[in-house]
């Protein structure tokens, strides 16, 4: 069937196309016209076939070319009319800055400023916009229909001349005369007032975000001219957008600096990125993400962030002092996005970890100078008691800054990092941060683990032992346990063998073996001389059953013990006929079963039961083998007779120092006044006079008469000396032997290299002075262990010729 | 889709109706976008389409090649000739330039 009357059909004959000539303007005159009717949106009252038709004629007419301009034309033509009409007047109801119209053409330009309340600003942009989307969505329908119409052109003309098609060119067309109209300034219009809306949106309003939203998408359809990639949209509105916007964070990062405290100008910085994340995902463009958010954090965080960091009064300090654990964490999470390695932070805590560490490393050398007497601390408490408050301090400052670390950083390792530099650093300022390691766990050894279960026990040596890694001169904490380990051991004072040996199971895991080896053998030692004296004793019974001293021996192995106790000078004492008898007598038995070994006796560990009768009754004291063996010289004195220091000093030939200890705890120390001494004063003199306390009372049968110098104190300064000349002396040989190891492998090494080989190996016992190391290697090369090469003085060569 | 919408009719210049699957006629781009809903053209709306340029005879065979095509869409391989009378050559060669076939 023939289509309907209203389509103007030209017949021709099938066969014959080539029929005269088709009239452009007749032809172009039906085509404008539907297209009239289409942007009427009337396009159901028209045939495509007919219009389709119709251009595919004018093209093989080769009238392609003024078809497309004249469309081209057309579509400008009625843009402009559209703008004129129906945008120009809304625009005037938008925000009061500026409307430029030219009047005449190019003539004066006049502004028409307008204040508007916001509400209608708001309305009246919103309306603009959706005015123009409005008319976007039309073109975009039209243009659609227009190309469907116009596909033969497309397909035969457009291709071959690479012009753009007539969809696109419809595009282009809506661009430049639309948004880019320079006489109503559409496109000024569109960003300014999406701006606005922004603006309004972070001030706190709500606003239409999908007028918005389609009005962006708009612009990001309309691709430029010539410039692959770029659309209106990041050419023209999003350099003002992020302009904008950097000046608005640039204002209110400082109006956030100047009006909150630091966990307030975090929380809405968090608030704020929420927001431009939301605002670009929803409406502004998902281009824009990127770029707006980095803004933002710079602005808002990276600028400030030191200051809100270091702020004293809110501060990292202050959240940290209060367990402000949520603002740690934002600030945590906030310094992160702009900086993966935290740099401030860190540096932040670190600073602030020194300075805390160096507080309470000065609290405890506070405590050491000056004992607060009225509380009865004497010196040597005092010492004692600071190395606990500081071993606990230090404790307690890790605890809290782990906590941190894994509740509000997601235990970080960077920070974790930073935080254990931090740690190593202070406590190794405090120069005597072994010895006080040493004396915790000696006191917790010796009093403070009793009565708690095993775990307990070993929750408090572990805590001990994290601070033990920190100490970087393991070697001076390995004498000072030693030390300390001995004299638990000799008195008997340890409460329990199993803690002890859980707390060398531990510094074995840390440190490796080498380390442990002596304070095993000690062990051992006091082992084996419990197998002996049990022998010992059958022996006494078999041999001499009327013996009426009963005496224990304690056999060590030199090596293994701290070499204070077995120098032989310092420790010669003339005993009393009685105990000289027995002491032979078990020379006699060890030597018969170990030939070949040498005993020597160390009085000043050893102590002493005596039954003394005095005046009003018996009592037994415990004494040290000194004392003892004072006590025993007034034995053959007649009553009331005395004795003077040198007297006494003559008879024993204690030497003076132990003699002098000893004589105070007798004398001169209130509860346990044996020995009466002639001035009652509190020093030792040399005149002094000694007599027996006849009249000695005491509620207790049985007394223990400490000496003074059994209680662990801190050294004095001499002793501290001798303990780091001798520390010094065994890195010197470590040195060494670590030198000729790496030396003997290696052969042939250069300077530098030898020296980082050498720290590197003596790192777990202790960190090496440059100037020792260069000095050994001096040594060695003096030795001729190692030679210098001829070629190159930094070189090193291992001499092989040694045996 | 409803029974009515699957066939269109194209009419030829002398007047022949053909009612193909729309499916079929949607090879031709031309009349794809003729039939398509979202033109508010009069052709959509009726589903049909006058073609008076294309004579019955050559619209006959042009329904005949949208089958043709549509049938072997899926299988590019070996597909059976398609037989087309040398002197209908020309025409159905200017046809199916307009109809983008």
């Amino acid at each position: 069937m023939m289509s309907s009357g209203k389509s103007r059909v030209k017949m021709r004959p099938p066969r014959n196309r080539d029929s005269g000539d088709v009239n452009f303007d007749e032809s172009w005159a039906v085509l404008s016209t539907a297209m009239q009717e289409m942007y009427r949106k009337n396009a159901s009252r028209l045939s495509y076939e007919e219009l389709y038709r119709t251009a595919y004629t004018l093209v093989l007419k080769k009238h392609a070319e003024k078809l497309y301009n004249s469309f081209k034309m057309f579509v400008a033509q009625h843009l402009r009319d559209v703008v004129a009409t129906e945008l120009a007047p809304l625009a005037s109801n938008t925000t009061n800055s500026l409307l430029t119209s030219t009047i005449g053409g190019g003539g004066v330009t006049s502004t028409i400023a307008v204040p508007l309340a916001a509400a209608d600003k708001r309305e009246g942009g919103i309306r603009f916009l959706k005015a123009v989307k409005a008319q976007w969505d039309d073109h975009c329908l039209c243009m659609r229909m227009i190309s469907d119409i116009l596909m033969y052109m497309d397909r035969v003309y457009c291709k071959e001349l690479q012009l753009p098609l007539i969809y696109d060119a419809g595009l282009a067309l809506f661009r430049d005369h639309v948004i880019r109209n320079n006489e109503f300034q559409v496109g000024e219009h569109i960003y300014a007032i999406i701006l606005d809306q922004i603006q309004l949106e972070r001030d706190g309003d709500i606003v239409d975000s999908s007028a918005i939203k389609a009005t962006v998408l708009m612009l990001e359809s309309l691709t430029e001219d010539k410039i692959d990639g770029e659309t209106v949209y990041s050419r023209s509105f999003e350099p003002k957008f992020l302009r904008s916007s950097v000046d608005f964070y640039t204002s209110e990062a400082e109006k956030l600096s100047r009006e909150c405290d630091s966990s307030q100008y975090l929380i809405k910085t968090e608030k704020r990125l929420q927001e431009e994340y939301e605002r670009a995902m929803s409406y502004v463009s998902v281009t824009s993400e990127p770029k707006i958010t980095k803004i933002v954090e710079e602005n808002l965080i990276t600028k400030n962030i030191v200051s809100v960091i270091k702020s004293d009064v809110s501060g990292m300090t202050f959240m940290i002092a209060n367990d402000r654990l949520e603002d740690l964490k934002r600030l945590y999470r906030l310094c992160k996005r702009v900086d993966p390695e935290i740099t401030d932070l860190r540096g932040a805590l670190n600073a602030r970890v020194i300075q805390q560490g160096a507080e309470i490393n000065q609290d405890a050398l506070e405590v050491l100078k000056h004992p607060d007497k009225s509380k009865g601390v004497t010196a040597q408490n005092a010492a004692t008691a600071a190395a606990f408050k500081w071993v606990e301090e230090v404790l307690g400052l890790k605890d809290k800054y782990d906590r941190i670390l894994n509740d509000t950083m997601d235990g970080d390792n960077q920070i974790q990092t930073s935080l254990t530099n931090a740690f190593s650093s202070f406590i190794n300022q405090m120069n005597r941060c072994s010895e006080f390691l040493s004396l915790f766990i000696d006191d917790n050894l010796k009093k403070g683990l009793k009565g708690k279960t095993e775990d307990e026990a070993e929750a408090v040596l572990d805590r001990a032992i994290t601070l033990f890694r920190y100490i970087a001169d393991k070697d001076m904490f390995e004498t000072y346990y030693k030390t300390h380990l001995a004299k638990r051991l000799l008195g008997g004072r340890s409460i329990s063998d199993d803690v002890e040996r859980m707390m060398i199971t531990k510094l074995k895991m840390e440190v490796g073996f080498s380390f442990t080896t002596k304070l095993e053998g000690m062990f051992k030692d006091m082992k084996v001389s419990n197998d002996i004296m049990q022998e010992y004793k059958a022996h006494v019974q078999n041999t001499d059953p009327e013996r009426t001293i009963d005496m224990s021996v304690s056999v060590l192995t030199s090596t293994n013990w701290p070499v204070s106790l077995s120098t032989i000078e310092s420790h010669t004492c003339v005993y009393p006929a009685g105990i000289e008898r027995i002491k032979r007598s078990f020379e006699k038995f060890y030597v018969d079963r170990h030939s070949g070994r040498v005993l020597t006796w160390n009085p000043n560990m050893g102590n002493a039961d005596i039954r003394v009768a005095f005046r009003k009754r018996k009592h037994e004291l415990n004494v040290s083998t000194y004392a003892m063996v004072i006590l025993m010289l007034f034995n053959d004195l007649a009553d009331g007779g005395s004795l003077t220091y040198e007297e006494i000093k003559a008879a024993t030939s204690i030497p003076d120092n132990e003699l002098i200890r000893n004589l105070q705890s007798l004398a001169v120390v209130p509860k346990t006044r044996i020995l009466i001494k002639q001035p009652m004063s509190k020093d030792i003199n040399t005149t002094d006079r000694f007599s027996f306390n006849v009249d000695f009372e005491s509620q207790y049968i049985r007394i223990k008469i400490p000496t003074v110098a059994y209680i662990n104190k801190t050294e004095t300064e001499t002793e501290r000396k001798g303990t780091m000349d001798k520390v010094d002396e065994l890195r010197r040989y470590q040195t060494d032997a670590a030198i000729v190891r790496i030396m003997k492998a290696r052969k042939t090494l250069e300077h530098n290299i030898l020296v980082a080989e050498v720290t590197g190996q003596l790192s777990s016992h202790f960190h090496p002075d440059a100037a020792l190391i260069k000095k050994r290697i001096d040594a060695m090369l003096e030795r001729e262990y190692i030679e210098r090469s001829a070629e190159n003085r930094q070189m090193y060569h291992y001499l092989v010729g040694r045996d | 889709m409803n029974g009515d919408r699957e066939y269109v009719r194209l009419v030829s210049s002398d007047g022949f109706e053909y009612s193909i699957l729309r499916s079929a006629a949607a090879v031709s781009g031309t009349l794809r976008g003729m039939l398509s809903q979202s033109s508010n053209f009069v052709e959509a709306k009726q589903n049909r389409v006058v073609l008076p340029n294309i004579s019955g005879v050559l619209l006959e065979k042009v329904c005949e090649y949208l089958y043709y095509n549509l049938k072997h869409q899926n299988n590019p391989g070996n597909i059976p000739e398609f037989d087309v009378p040398p002197e209908m050559a020309l025409e159905l060669l200017v046809a199916s330039d307009f109809l983008d076939v």
